[in-house]
């Protein structure tokens, strides 16, 4: 049996975005074999991360995916229909899935040792976690062919350098050299989204079906903006030019040189599809470049923008008019000759990226502090209307949508409200709703899921899903410190399983890069709605509120009794016991002189003892105290009431 | 006869013997143990922006105690908010002490322990005594042992006798003592330096009892901890005075300095700081002249050469326990006496108006009804007591604002 080696490469993909900014996605993969007797823990690695391992090792994890990512991905003007915004466009705070290779009464507590074991590798309150409360087995959302699927998010964790300095600890030359010496941490935490990301999954044996390594993929994806550099500006069109950036303007810094442990160090630049045909059009309308019609070379100078440094190689798709991406390997270069790749644009060219088949989108309805309603919003995007075209003539086009929505247990939805909206008219959820499977919200026992697939026409623009919730409430040692902030609802998941993102390059030998090789994937698409924040009702919890509360009871209660006795009236007593006296019948005359002799403190006529004289008495003063004790208490309560 | 004397005698024998051993043993053990390794648990308890000081307070010492050597895996950070990536914050991933800016106090190497909701009163003990659950990982245990110095920092809102966490909780003198208290008896550190940086900060370490504990205080019982300048970049106040200070004394040292506590806390001028940095050593044996700063904010240490080899030496020097009192301490027992005589005669003038009220009530109705005036007046009178503490809690409660 042949012994394989470990494996690092580093890869950094730039891509100049529509809205003017700039994409910087680095890829660095590590994969590592299993040992021959897996039950060894003596393995000694040389790239590999020793923690990554034994993780995997301990919890039997078969595949996991871990996000920190700060901001929101821009499906509109990003993308929504491509390999990076299917795998690294997640939602803010921390993701994180696994799959577990354990009996499935076993899954939950190698979840709960495997959130502890990631907060204590990555500096973040991961074991949240752990909780019932905080997590859900999905099964639809993500493949299936995956088995024990444990799912949880934090929208509210923060991001921050004390998470990327044990991400970079696990690459095998820290920050120190290589590609990751580019990343400046006031840089990329300035950015518009960063989402740092560590996958791991399994490597199979091609020859038979079994488990033959470990592969590790770490990324970090970040949107910037480059700084715009007015005086540059020579031309006076309408449309603003593109603002021109390099290596060392956008990170402060140049690649000195690669990491020497990489197999592989390369630098793409990619230029989207939209992009080509905006270039190719200018191209055409430029006289001077009329004459060279010669393929390939001219993809190395266009008329659009100008690189500083002229690529090693260009990759193009199988189709015409494709994306393309140039290829920079950084074998070459040095201290004293380092790498700084520039691009400077020459015409402003207007473009847009590909755009997911529906446009998801998820807002709060109602008002007040008891109810309310979540509404996901599906618009047609202009993939769908060419969708139409295409598929009008052979028989009707239908769209599956994949619906994952996962909401903590002190928001009550109730699933029986659920309703569809297509195209703004009310429909009947049998003739969408393919399958549905809900699993109501228990009280700190489990979250709400609801997962449903539905089928689409093609001609569809818009549709809306709308439930209704109420408001729960929480113990109040359940807040935390900043309640009154509010509570996050995850971000739902909308996947559509009939379309796959991924590039087709012609060349066959780009199988050694693992960027370009996630890049031809094909991978369904994925697109993550906004993380909703719902204000629950909120005790008082400051202290001036206590002591007010306290010291206004304290005297409601004093003065109350106090007033009760001062504004008593013997006399008008006296006179109104005489009246009933008066009035009385000769036959009770005997019983009422027996009461009035007790209560005017006289000594009785009679010599002989009566006890049912003395106990009508003791219940004549008992329900006047009772009265008198309900009358402090209202008055306290009113108090109370009027005093907040 | 004489058979019997004998085994009365060796039983009286093995019982001293017995009794003595666990007595020596425990109290040679402390003394005689090497320093072995150092450890930093700093903790922010603050939340929320305009607590950014507090963070930056923390991360000064994050700074120091890693410059002077203390690695990332002995140093317990617990941070209760994120201001270096917050969206208020101008310079995102920077936090600075000053407003000149030339300190990055963040860095490029951070390790947060505890963050955000994890800094709880719970967690901090359970650090501190090392009860934890069986799933937590190591790097969130502080991992010491008798051969251990910490240092414990401890910043944010404070008041008599305690320090909040998060607005939400108080950790209470009782509770850091009872904590200590645990400490000394598992064994858990060799020396022990709590630092606090808040309003009324040395009531925090009043109720400490455990030797080898010293312990230093921003401010004394009703003083306030000021903080030092704000930024106008920043938008809000970026250090304490105490803090501020202590970071201009450790910015002058490197590893090898010979600085001594004594020298830190005599560096720590009252009119600067607009509080009394108050310290506490009739717990600690050594003087604090011969002990170098780096005991506990750094991880330098002696090297012990000996000219044959597998001989160990026996050099026990038992310092004497200072227990003269110093001045600040016996001005503070008369602010004591004090206030204890206000609190008598606020009790004394509200318990003779209520008995004059009161006897003037049972005076105009003695004559009738004179069983339901009982039970009213009873009833006043167990109420007593009960305004009378609600006063002076109300009292307490408000003073104690920081």
């Amino acid at each position: 049996q042949q012994q394989q080696e470990e494996e690092f490469t580093e890869e950094l993909l730039m891509k100049p975005l529509p809205d003017r900014k700039v994409l910087a996605h680095f890829h660095f993969q590590s994969e590592a074999p299993l040992a021959a007797d897996e039950s060894s823990f003596a393995r000694h690695h040389h790239l590999f991360p020793k923690s990554i391992s034994q993780l995997v090792q301990k919890y039997h994890i078969k595949a996991m995916e871990l996000s920190f990512t700060q901001g929101r991905w821009n499906y509109e003007r990003w993308g929504g229909f491509d390999s990076i915004s299917s795998h690294n466009a997640k939602p803010p705070g921390v993701e994180l899935w696994a799959v577990f290779d354990v009996p499935l009464h076993q899954v939950d507590a190698s979840w709960k040792n495997l959130t502890h074991s990631l907060s204590g590798l990555f500096c973040a309150s991961i074991n949240f976690l752990e909780s019932s409360t905080s997590y859900s087995d999905p099964e639809w959302a993500f493949q299936s062919a995956l088995g024990s699927l444990r799912y949880g998010t934090l929208p509210r964790e923060a991001v921050c350098t004390e998470n990327l300095t044990p991400w970079l600890k696990l690459l095998p030359c820290r920050d120190k050299a290589g590609l990751s010496s580019l990343m400046d941490r006031p840089s990329i935490y300035k950015s518009f989204y960063h989402s740092q990301q560590l996958h791991l999954t399994m490597s199979t044996d091609p020859s038979d079906g079994s488990r033959s390594g470990i592969i590790l993929e770490q990324t970090l994806t970040v949107v910037l903006q480059p700084n715009d550099q007015k005086a540059g500006m020579s031309h006076l069109s309408k449309t603003k030019i593109q603002p021109s950036w390099s290596l060392s303007s956008i990170f402060g810094r140049k690649i000195s040189g690669r990491c020497v442990l990489a197999k592989l160090s390369n630098v793409y630049l990619h230029a989207e599809r939209s992009l080509v045909n905006q270039l190719e059009n200018l191209q055409k309308n430029t006289v001077k470049f009329a004459a060279n019609d010669t393929g390939l070379e001219d993809f190395r100078r266009n008329a659009g923008f100008e690189l500083s440094v002229t690529p090693e190689r260009v990759h193009a798709e199988l189709e015409k008019s494709s994306s393309i991406l140039y290829e920079y390997p950084i074998k070459e270069y040095t201290d004293t000759e380092q790498f700084d790749l520039g691009l400077t644009w020459v015409h402003p060219i207007v473009w847009s990226s590909p755009h997911a088949p529906l446009y998801a989108s998820r807002f709060l309805m109602g008002s007040g502090n008891e109810r309310g309603a979540i509404a996901i919003s599906l618009k047609s995007t202009e993939m769908t209307q060419g969708l139409v075209a295409a598929y009008n003539v052979e028989e009707r086009c239908k769209l599956q949508v994949n619906v994952l929505q996962i909401v903590p247990w002190y928001v009550k939805v109730y699933y029986h409200t659920l309703q569809l909206l297509v195209d703004e008219r009310p429909q009947a959820l049998t003739d969408f709703v393919e399958i549905m499977r809900v699993s109501p919200s228990e009280d700190k026992v489990s979250p709400g899921v609801m997962e449903l697939v539905l089928q689409f026409p093609c001609e569809m623009k818009s549709a809306v899903l709308s439930i209704e919730f109420d408001k729960g409430f929480l113990h109040i040692d359940e807040y935390p410190p900043d309640a009154n902030q509010g509570f996050d609802i995850p971000s739902a998941i909308i996947s559509f399983p009939d379309f796959h993102a991924g590039l087709q390059f012609s060349d066959k030998s780009q199988s050694k890069s693992p960027l370009l090789s996630k890049l031809q994937e094909r991978s369904p698409v994925l697109s993550y709605t906004e993380v909703l924040l719902v204000p629950l009702t909120t005790p008082d919890f400051s202290m001036p509120y206590n002591v007010i509360t306290i010291t206004c009871t304290v005297f409601a209660l004093y003065f109350g009794s106090l007033l009760n006795v001062l504004r008593r009236r013997v006399g008008e007593e006296e006179r109104l016991l005489k009246n009933k006296d008066a009035n009385k019948t000769v036959f009770f005359r005997r019983e009422l002189a027996k009461l009035s002799a007790k209560l005017r403190g006289r000594p009785l006529e009679l010599t002989l003892p009566c006890p049912s004289s003395s106990s009508s008495s003791s219940s004549f003063v008992s329900p006047k105290l009772i009265l008198r004790v309900l009358l402090v208490a209202g008055i306290a309560v009113v108090w109370q009431y009027y005093s907040q | 006869m004489g058979l019997g004397v004998i085994k009365k005698v060796a039983v009286m024998i093995l019982l001293i013997m017995f009794l003595s051993y666990p007595v020596a043993y425990s109290s040679s053990s402390s003394e005689t143990t090497m320093h072995t390794n150092n450890w930093a648990v700093l903790v922010c308890t603050s939340r929320f922006w305009f607590n950014y000081r507090h963070m930056a307070n923390t991360l000064s010492l994050y700074r120091t105690v890693k410059r002077l050597g203390i690695p990332d895996e002995r140093i317990i950070l617990m941070l209760a908010d994120d201001m270096a990536c917050n969206a208020r914050n101008k310079y995102p991933a920077q936090v600075f002490n000053n407003e000149n800016h030339r300190l990055n106090l963040y860095g490029d190497n951070v390790e947060v322990d505890y963050r955000g909701y994890e800094v709880t009163v719970e967690n901090f003990l359970r650090v501190l005594t090392g009860r934890h659950e069986t799933s937590v990982p190591r790097s969130k245990r502080l991992l010491s042992d008798e051969g251990s110095h910490i240092l414990l920092y401890m910043t944010g809102h404070g008041g008599d006798e305690f320090l909040k966490f998060q607005d939400s909780e108080e950790l209470q003198s009782h509770d850091l003592a009872d904590a200590v208290k645990q400490m000394k008896e598992k064994r858990r550190f060799k020396e022990l330096l709590i630092m606090v940086d808040t309003c009324q900060a040395s009531t925090l370490f009043s109720q400490l009892h455990s030797p080898g504990v010293l312990a230093i205080g921003s401010s004394k019982k009703g003083e306030n901890s000021y903080s030092h300048h704000l930024d106008s970049d920043v938008g809000v106040s970026v250090v304490d005075r105490f803090t501020f200070y202590t970071l201009a004394f450790f910015e002058r040292l490197n590893m090898y300095d010979n600085a001594s506590l004594s020298s830190l806390f005599n560096s720590y001028n009252p009119n600067l700081l607009m509080s009394t940095a108050y310290y506490r050593m009739d717990l600690y044996q050594c003087h604090l002249e011969e002990v170098p700063v780096t005991n506990f904010f750094g991880s330098v240490m002696k090297t012990i050469h000996t000219d044959s080899a597998y001989r160990s030496r026996s050099n026990k020097k038992i310092g004497a326990a200072k227990t003269k009192m110093s001045p600040d301490e016996s001005i503070s027992d008369s602010d004591s006496d004090e206030e204890d005589q206000f609190n008598n005669l606020t009790a004394e003038k509200y318990l003779q108006y209520s008995v004059g009220q009161l006897w003037s009530v049972i005076l105009s109705n003695a004559n009738t009804f004179e069983s339901i005036d009982s039970l009213v007046c009873y009833g006043l009178l167990l109420m007593l007591p009960l305004l009378i503490f609600s006063t002076w809690l109300s009292k307490y409660d408000w003073g104690n604002i920081p």
